[in-house]
Formats: structure tokens, C-alpha cells, sequence
């Protein structure tokens, strides 16, 4: 709990600036939108043994939060698709851990789950 | 081929005089009219085929349409319609007796019957002849105002108008009916069953009849030349992961794990060929050992339920203070060991989906109809478990919920049906088939010690909790976490030591239930609060009284609390409580004896932990406003809530308010309907919706839609509500779950048969403060349908897999059973809640079986009953227990 540096799915949180500490679910989603920054995904795509975010991907992380945050949930994959100009093969290619695992959660979108 | 002719709504319809149909299929399969439901497989049961045949009523699942000729058939369409419906009808909806409305149509059809044979009908005639006819929501009470207030109606004593709220009385605090209500009760809402396609496959499973073997092979060959079948499929025709859960397979494909697996499927043109091909499927097993409880499956060496996973499959403790050094201090301990049963949540509507493809496309848009309760969720569950993205989600009318739904089974079926057969499909469970693969009520096995200083403040609590699973992972791991957020219930409790540990079986998997886990450990606690009282010679309500959490004090959790309205609960119940001692006093011998038991909950409101919904707001061109989110009504009156609180603060009128609620495509992800959390989360989110919608008309000063675009100026907004909430720590299980929480403390009066040990509930009083009271009579419709369900817990109910098949075995609340309640509303407005309201229909059930527990110890003097439910047979025993010592 409260970890700084670096850190990955199965720790819980991270600090961030202000004070304020970004938490994470069992499965490595953080569990508040608003508290994503570029620097978290940075430090979870390292986590995820990405070298580092490309324009690509920042193409795609920056689709999914401007998506969620203006219709309120995740779009389909045709959606992201023609949001983003690439192919599935392409973003999943980008993502090693898929894009439900790897760029929602690094673009800091919830787990959609139930109680 | 002799003809005959009868009259259905005063049409003419004719039939075959040897057609071997009953009046059932006629109406729902040729004329659609799917306001007569079917629950119980056409054995009588349920009474929500119920119809007019001749002026009586009868179970159209039962009759056989050669015997109608010349008959006078009237169904629920034939009565009235939403735009000009029948005073019963209105009556319903004016009383509150309409929750999911599953089982409204057929009620209301045995109503007429009677009234027509009796214009004043007492409650006993009431109960007597609408005993058939069942209904879980309710619990019975609302559903016999409603017969009473059409008898009214239809003497001319009083009209609808009446009794109608009057406008001016605003939109909160008022009972306004359900905006849905009157659809409900006139049979014209869809449930998913009724919804039919041009074409559409029918499908049946080929199901495990063992609980635990290995698939050696499957051989479809016979059933692929069967009449009618279009094929059959198996795990290796699935495209995704197969996988509804990670340890939960879709089609079975290398082992079962629990009996009514599925482990093939057939499609054919019609259900009755798609059954006969599923028995010609032949499945190959080689039977393991089946791992029945807990223990057998901690034992050392047992089977393993899922190949590289422990039984022991998920453990969390909770460590506040020094439990143990508190207890060994304590001038007084209790100890005792607790027992919860297998419990089906038992909603009406048996399980159903369609799915079908609805444009043209290299990846065309497959549409799945269903109930779940969290559409966007189950949405990707769908697309992972099958490998289609092009998809969306569309809820159909749910014939009951009570956690059940927060599972799907039927959708992913018929969704991977659609795919490979590439035709629509229908798939459409009997009763039977849908008690084999939907979840259940966990068992819990809880050891409990209890202790207290000389003065009978609380010091020490040690709980040890195991979980039967059952053979898949569902909201297990939820259960035990929500067990633990509630488990210190009212009262503060300076140490407590927990441990909850999640086991799998071979038996029906646990699942989301209302309360979630809650009730079972709450019927622990306040249990053994009854026997610490007891032992320190206080009375049980003065003992709950002074050990209640006060502002400032902590849970178990450590979160410290600023809002606690429980002393005002049982400082409510008081005089009931002395009323209800002096009644039964005077009956303490004899063969009939009376008992009076109380007990207490409070039950935090959201998901546990983080928790976020989105719902957004849209200003129309004819000045109506439009609520956008994945926002579940499966009975609760969530209509209501959004309609009410949205009318109030933006002044649209509540018929000019249009809700888009069911459909993945057209709202944002709202979450789940469950955790008591819709009206605080999707309430509070569309609340600041609206603050962002009249923020921005502020700012231009439009008073109106044209204003707006005029403007140039969006009139859609997206607001949120995230709950500030953190999850439990896992060494120490401390956290704060959630923000709010609703409270409540009741009471029960029971009559026990000494010689036959049956148990009568008197009466169950409920005191409950939900915060603001957003309509009175939703509110109270909840507690009394959560006391009937609760009184089921204690007394009845008990689900057994494979050998519980329908509603009598499962021992159904009828109008038999129904109680006498009454309920106490207080309201303390919460801090956070939308307008100050929290929801309420979980928590009802967390004190009910400990207050019923109380009532038969105090009737019999006898030892605590300490595993559910109370039989008669565990009655006696603790009677002799008594007796022995």
C-alpha cells in the first residue's frame, strides 16, 4: 500500500502528486479515470515490459480516455479501430496483453465488474 | 378433422377438436399474447399462466384446449390496456403490487375472478384464492392491499382518482406509481421469452449428469440426423476463450465439475426436436470423486475441483485490535458455531435469451437479449468468451433479480449458437434446466466468540468463516470481501479478529444474493449478541442499544464513521418491542407458545471499495428530458427513482421524462444493479448530470432546448459518481468500503407448535432508516418483500442441486405463508446520497432469521437454533436440548 516508484499489477497503489494515492483492482485497473496521468502509464507499460509508449500507442490510450470520459464506457473494437486509424492486428500488436488487459488499463479505464 | 370454435378476447378462434395443445401455447406461441407468463414447467405451480376460461380462473399451462369448445377465454390483453386499463389493473399499480411484474398478469387475473365472485373479499378469502398464485417480490402484502383497492374500485366507492398522489405534493417523499407499472400489469412489458423471431432456432443443452468426470469423447453423429436439428455444436466450435468466468467454461470441453454442466449444444426448428436430439447425444465420462463440503474438500488429499487450482481458493482476514487478548479478558464470552443453507434466489422468470444479427457485414452486429443487471459488462464477457467484438447487449423485462442476474447462462449459449450457426436462436430454459445453472445463496459454516466486560459493552469478536463455493467462482471472492465490510454490523466492537476462507465443491456454485454475503455473517453476530445479553442477564434490545456505533466510532473495517442512525432504529422499535413481550407473556406454556426476538443490521451502500457510475442527461426538442444508463429495474422501481428525483430538480414533468436504459450501444456503463447502489451511484450520477446540463443553460441563459442549440451548445451531458471508498487491506482487512450505509433493526412475533415444533410468524416489525424517502411506498414495498424472503431464510428454504426441481420442492413463499408486517420508516438524510436517499433493498434480509431465531427461543425457552433454517425437526431438538440438561 502507498508505494512510490515503480510498480506493477499486484501492488495496490501508487502515490502521485499532490498527495493523493491512484489505486489499483486486483487485476491491475486503476480504479479512478480522473487520477491517470501520462507518467502512471508510463510506469505501467514498463510493468507490462513494454521499453516504452510510442506515438501509437499514446494514439490509442489517448482514444480510449477521450471515448470513456466524454460516452462513458469502453468503445467496441470497430469503434477504436476507425477512432484510431489502425488495425486490430495493429493495436494488439502495440498492446502485448490485449486491449481489454493491456491499453484500457493503461489509458487508466475502470474494470467494468459487478459487485 | 372435427373442428371446434371459442371465443379468446372476444375474437373467434377455431381448433383442431383432437389438438393435443394447452390453452398456454395458443395464446403465447400462436396469437402472442405473452402477457400470460410460464415459470413452473406446466405443473400448476406458479399461477402466472393464470386466465379466464368461463368467467373462473384457470392455469392455462394445465388446460387442454380440446376441452374449450365454445369456451370463453379472457387474458390479461383481453382486460385493459395501458391506455384503458381495468380497475383492478389500476389498482395494482395505484398499490404498489407490481415489482418485476412477472407474475402480475396472472394475479390479476385470479383477482378478477374472485371479485367477480365476491365484491368484498376479506384478507383470509384473499390469501385463499390467490394461494396459486406466487410472487417473490412483494411478500405478499402490497398485492392484498391492491385486491382491497380494486374491490373498492369496482363497488364505486372510491375511483382511481382518488387515490391517484395529488400533483401539487411535488415529486420526493411522494408515492407516485412505477412508470413501467402499468405495461406490468397489463401484460404488454417483454420479458426476454416473449420476444420472438421470424426463424429463429430454438436450442437445448446436452447437460452433465454427473458432478464431477472427465469428458472422454462426444459423439453428435445420431443427433445431426435428427428431424429438424440444424446442427450441434461443442467447445471446439466456440471462437473466444469459452470462458464465462477464468475457472468457468461455457461448453465443457476436458472435465465437469458440477452436475447440469453443459457440455453440447443442439439447434433445430423447433424446442421439442432440439430436446428429443440433445437425448441422442452421446457424451463419454469417466466419473471422478465428488468433493460435497468444505471439509471434504480441505481434507488433506482430496480431488481437485479445477486441475491446478486449491480448493481453498481464496482466504482474507480481518484484524482490528487484539481480538484474542480482548476475549481471554472478557468477564464474559459466548461461543457458539453458526450455520447458513443453500439458498435459491428463486426469482420467477426462468432463464431465456435470444441473439440474433442485425446488419450486414464482414463482422455483422450479433444483438443478445437477456436479463443481466450489468449489460456492459456482460457485454465483454461475451465478446471475450466468444471472439466477436461487433456485439451489443439489449435487457429485456426481468421476472425477478435478487442477485441472480448478476450471472449470465442462457446469452452465452445462444450467442455462440447464433455465431455458428449464423441464424438467429432462441434458447428458452424450463425451471428445471434453470435451478441447474444458475447460481445460489453461498452456505456459510461460521465459529463465533462473543465477549464483554462486567458493564455489557462489547470487547472482543473472533469469527472463522468457511464458504462452499460450489464448483465456480462467481461473486465468491465479493462474498467473503462484503462479509467482512459488514461484519462488526451496528455495533463497535474495539477488536475483532476474522478469517473468511472461499472453498470449492462440487456443488451449485455460490453467487450474488441479495446481501451478498451480509446476512449470513449478520445471523452470526446478532445471534450470538442475543447470547451474550443473555448470559449477562441485560435485555436484548438495552444490549444493542448501548453497544450501537456512535459517530466517531469505527467498524471492523477501522473506517470511522460520521453518519450511524441505529439507536434511533431500536429507540423506534421500542414500544412495539414492550407491546410485543406483554402479548406474549401470558403464552409461555402450553402446546401453542408465543416468542418475541429482535435483532439489527446496517449494510454499507455500493460496491465495496472504489465504485463509479456514469449516467447521462439529454434535453429534447419537445422539451422532455431523456436519462441515459445501463441502469437495471428488475422489480426495485429504479424507474421511479430516476423519474422522481429528475422531474424534482428540473422541473420537466415525470411524463415527459424517457429512460434509455437497456441497450449497451445507446447508454454509458452505469454498472451493476446490485450492492444496494442504484439509487446512491446511478442516482448521484445522474444528479450531476443534471448540474452540468443546468450549469451550461445557466451560463448562455436558455431556459429551453431551442435556446440551447440556438446558442450552439450541447444538450447531452455525461455526469459520474465515484464513490470515495478504498478496498480492504489483505493482511489486515482494514479499509473504508463505503461511504453510507442503511440501518434498520426488527422484530419478530412467532407462535411455535411444542409438539410438532412448526413455527407461525406472528408478525415481523421493521424499523429501517434509508435516508430520504423518495417514494414511501417502493420503499416499503422492498422491506416487505425482503422480511417474506427473509422468513424463508429462517424457516424454509433450502436448495438441494439436482433434487430441487421446482417451486413447491423449493418450498416457495405462497399467500399461505405470508406474514402480517408492519414497517417503520425513519429518515436521516444522508451527507452523499442523491437528495440524502440510500437504497434499501439488500439490507432487509440481514437481521430477519437472527429476530426469528430470538422469537423461538423466547417462545420455547429452549437453546438457540443455530443453523438455518429452523425446521421443525431442529425445533424439537433444541426444545429437548433444553430439557436434557
Amino acid at each position: 500500500m502507498g508505494l512510490t516508484g515503480t510498480l506493477s499489477i499486484s501492488e495496490d497503489t501508487v502515490a502521485l502528486d499532490e498527495g493523493k494515492e491512484a489505486c489499483f483492482d486486483d487485476e491491475g485497473f486503476l480504479t479512478d479515470p480522473e487520477l491517470w496521468h501520462e507518467t502512471l502509464a508510463e510506469g505501467m507499460a514498463k510493468a507490462d515490459g513494454l521499453p516504452g509508449l510510442s506515438d501509437r500507442h499514446w494514439r490509442v490510450i489517448r482514444f480510449l480516455r477521450h471515448y470513456y470520459l466524454t460516452v462513458g464506457k469502453s468503445p467496441l473494437n470497430t469503434e477504436l479501430t476507425r477512432g484510431t486509424g489502425l488495425t486490430l492486428m495493429e493495436i494488439e500488436a502495440l498492446f502485448p496483453r490485449g486491449i481489454k488487459y493491456g491499453a484500457r488499463r493503461l489509458a487508466g479505464l475502470p474494470n467494468p465488474k459487478g459487485c | 378433422m372435427r373442428e371446434m370454435t371459442l371465443t379468446i378476447n372476444g375474437a373467434p378462434y377455431t381448433v383442431d377438436a383432437h389438438d393435443k395443445r394447452v390453452l398456454l401455447d395458443i395464446l403465447r406461441e400462436e396469437l402472442s399474447l405473452t402477457g400470460t407468463k410460464q415459470s413452473c414447467d406446466r405443473k400448476g405451480q406458479c399461477g402466472a399462466c393464470t386466465v379466464l376460461v368461463n368467467g373462473k380462473a384457470v392455469r392455462s399451462c394445465l388446460t387442454k384446449v380440446a376441452d374449450l369448445d365454445g369456451a370463453e377465454v379472457v387474458s390479461i390483453e383481453g382486460l385493459g390496456t395501458p391506455d384503458n386499463p381495468h380497475l383492478i389493473q389500476e389498482a395494482f399499480v395505484l398499490a404498489g403490487a407490481v415489482q418485476c411484474g412477472f407474475c402480475s398478469p396472472g394475479m390479476i387475473m385470479a383477482a378478477k375472478a374472485l371479485l367477480d365472485e365476491n365484491p368484498d373479499p376479506d384478507t383470509e378469502v384473499i390469501k385463499s384464492k390467490l394461494r396459486g398464485n406466487l410472487c417473490r417480490c412483494t411478500g405478499y402484502t402490497k398485492i392484498i392491499e391492491a385486491v382491497k383497492l380494486a374491490a373498492r374500485f369496482l363497488r364505486g366507492e372510491i375511483n382511481p382518482d382518488t387515490v391517484r398522489p395529488d400533483p401539487s405534493r411535488g415529486m420526493i417523499g411522494v408515492s407516485l406509481p412505477r412508470p413501467h407499472a402499468m405495461m406490468l400489469a397489463c401484460g404488454t412489458a417483454k420479458f426476454t421469452a416473449d420476444i420472438r423471431m421470424e426463424g429463429a432456432l430454438e436450442l437445448a443443452a446436452v447437460r452433465s449428469p454427473h458432478e464431477h468426470a472427465l469428458i472422454k469423447s462426444v459423439d453428435t453423429s445420431a443427433a445431426e440426423k435428427m428431424p429438424g436439428v440444424i446442427g450441434v455444436m461443442t467447445a471446439k466450435d466456440i471462437r473466444g476463450s469459452n470462458r464465462l468466468k477464468d475457472d468457468q467454461p461455457l461448453l465443457c470441453d476436458k472435465k465437469v465439475h458440477v452436475l447440469g454442466d453443459a457440455v453440447a449444444l443442439v439447434a433445430a426448428l423447433t424446442k421439442k426436436q432440439a430436446l428429443e436430439a440433445a437425448q441422442a447425444v452421446t457424451v463419454a465420462y469417466e466419473p471422478l470423486p465428488a468433493v460435497k463440503t468444505p471439509t471434504e474438500a480441505l481434507a488433506e488429499g482430496c480431488v481437485q475441483v479445477h486441475e491446478g487450482e486449491p480448493n481453498l481458493c481464496y482466504i482474507h482476514p480481518q484484524i482490528k485490535g487484539d481480538a484474542e487478548a480482548a476475549l481471554r479478558e472478557s468477564a464474559t464470552v459466548v461461543s457458539a458455531e453458526f450455520s447458513s443453507q443453500l439458498i435459491h434466489q428463486a426469482a420467477l422468470e426462468p432463464e431465456a435469451s435470444l441473439a440474433y444479427f442485425e446488419e450486414e457485414a464482414e463482422e455483422p452486429k450479433l444483438v443478445v437479449v437477456g436479463r443481466s443487471i450489468i449489460i456492459h459488462h456482460h457485454l465483454m464477457v461475451l465478446q471475450e468468451a466468444l471472439g466477436w467484438d461487433n456485439m451489443r447487449y439489449e435487457q429485456g423485462f426481468i421476472g425477478g433479480q435478487f442477485g441472480i442476474k448478476m450471472d449470465i447462462t442462457a446469452e452465452g449459449l445462444a450467442a455462440a449458437a447464433a455465431i455458428h450457426f449464423r441464424r438467429p436462436v432462441r434458447y428458452v430454459c424450463s425451471l428445471a434446466e434453470s435451478m441447474l445453472i444458475t447460481t445460489k445463496r453461498h452456505p456459510f459454516e461460521m465459529k463465533v466468540s462473543l465477549g464483554a466486560d462486567p458493564k455489557g459493552r462489547l470487547t472482543g469478536y473472533d469469527i472463522d468463516f468457511i464458504v462452499n463455493n460450489g464448483a465456480y467462482t462467481s461473486a465468491g471472492k465479493s462474498i467473503i470481501n462484503r462479509a467482512l465490510f459488514m461484519l462488526s454490523g451496528s455495533y463497535n466492537i474495539p477488536n475483532v479478529k476474522a478469517l473468511g476462507r472461499l472453498v470449492y465443491t462440487n456443488d451449485a456454485w455460490g453467487g450474488a444474493a441479495r446481501g451478498a454475503g451480509p446476512p449470513q455473517v449478520n445471523f452470526a453476530l446478532e445471534s450470538a449478541m442475543d447470547l451474550l445479553a443473555d448470559k449477562l442477564g441485560m435485555d436484548r434490545l438495552e444490549f444493542r442499544l448501548i453497544n450501537s456505533i456512535r459517530p466517531g466510532d469505527s467498524i471492523s473495517t477501522g473506517q470511522v464513521v460520521d453518519e450511524w442512525p441505529y439507536p434511533e432504529c431500536l429507540e423506534a422499535l421500542r414500544p412495539h418491542y414492550k407491546r410485543a413481550m406483554l402479548q406474549a407473556a401470558p403464552f409461555k406454556h402450553g402446546k401453542i407458545r408465543r416468542g418475541v426476538g429482535i435483532a439489527g443490521g446496517s449494510f454499507g451502500i455500493g460496491r465495496g471499495g472504489p465504485d463509479r457510475s456514469n449516467v447521462a442527461v439529454e434535453l429534447m426538442p419537445d422539451g422532455g428530458l431523456t436519462i441515459y444508463g445501463s441502469i437495471a429495474d428488475p422489480g426495485e422501481g429504479n424507474d421511479a427513482m430516476l423519474t422522481q428525483i429528475s422531474s424534482h430538480l428540473t422541473g420537466i414533468p415525470q411524463h415527459k421524462i424517457r429512460l434509455v436504459c437497456r441497450d449497451t450501444d445507446r447508454t454509458p456503463d452505469s454498472s451493476s444493479a446490485s450492492g444496494s447502489r442504484v439509487t446512491y451511484m446511478s442516482g448521484g450520477a445522474m444528479v450531476n448530470a443534471i448540474a452540468a446540463l443546468t450549469s451550461a443553460m445557466g451560463e448562455v441563459g436558455a431556459s429551453t432546448y431551442e435556446e440551447m442549440a440556438a446558442a450552439g451548445k450541447p444538450t447531452k451531458f455525461l455526469g459520474t459518481r465515484v464513490q470515495d471508498a478504498t478496498f480492504l487491506d489483505p493482511k489486515t482487512g482494514q479499509g473504508a468500503p463505503f461511504e453510507s450505509r442503511v440501518h434498520g433493526a426488527q422484530m419478530a412475533e412467532v407462535e411455535v407448535d411444542t409438539i410438532t415444533g412448526k413455527v407461525r410468524v406472528v408478525k415481523l416489525t421493521a424499523v429501517v432508516d434509508p435516508g430520504t424517502i423518495l417514494n414511501p411506498m417502493i420503499v416499503e414495498g422492498q422491506i416487505e418483500g425482503g422480511l417474506d424472503m427473509g422468513a424463508g431464510m429462517a424457516l424454509r428454504e433450502e436448495y438441494v442441486h439436482g433434487r430441487t426441481k421446482d417451486w413447491v420442492g423449493l418450498k416457495f413463499p405462497t399467500t399461505k405463508t405470508a406474514l402480517d408486517m408492519e414497517v417503520i420508516l425513519l429518515e436521516t438524510p444522508r451527507k452523499k446520497g442523491p437528495l440524502g436517499a440510500v437504497g434499501v433493498g439488500e439490507f432487509v434480509l440481514l437481521p430477519t432469521a437472527a429476530a426469528i431465531m430470538g422469537s423461538i427461543q423466547d417462545a420455547t425457552g429452549g437453546v438457540r437454533i443455530c443453523h438455518l433454517p429452523a425446521t421443525p425437526k431442529r425445533v424439537l431438538e433444541a426444545m429437548t436440548a433444553k430439557t436434557n440438561k
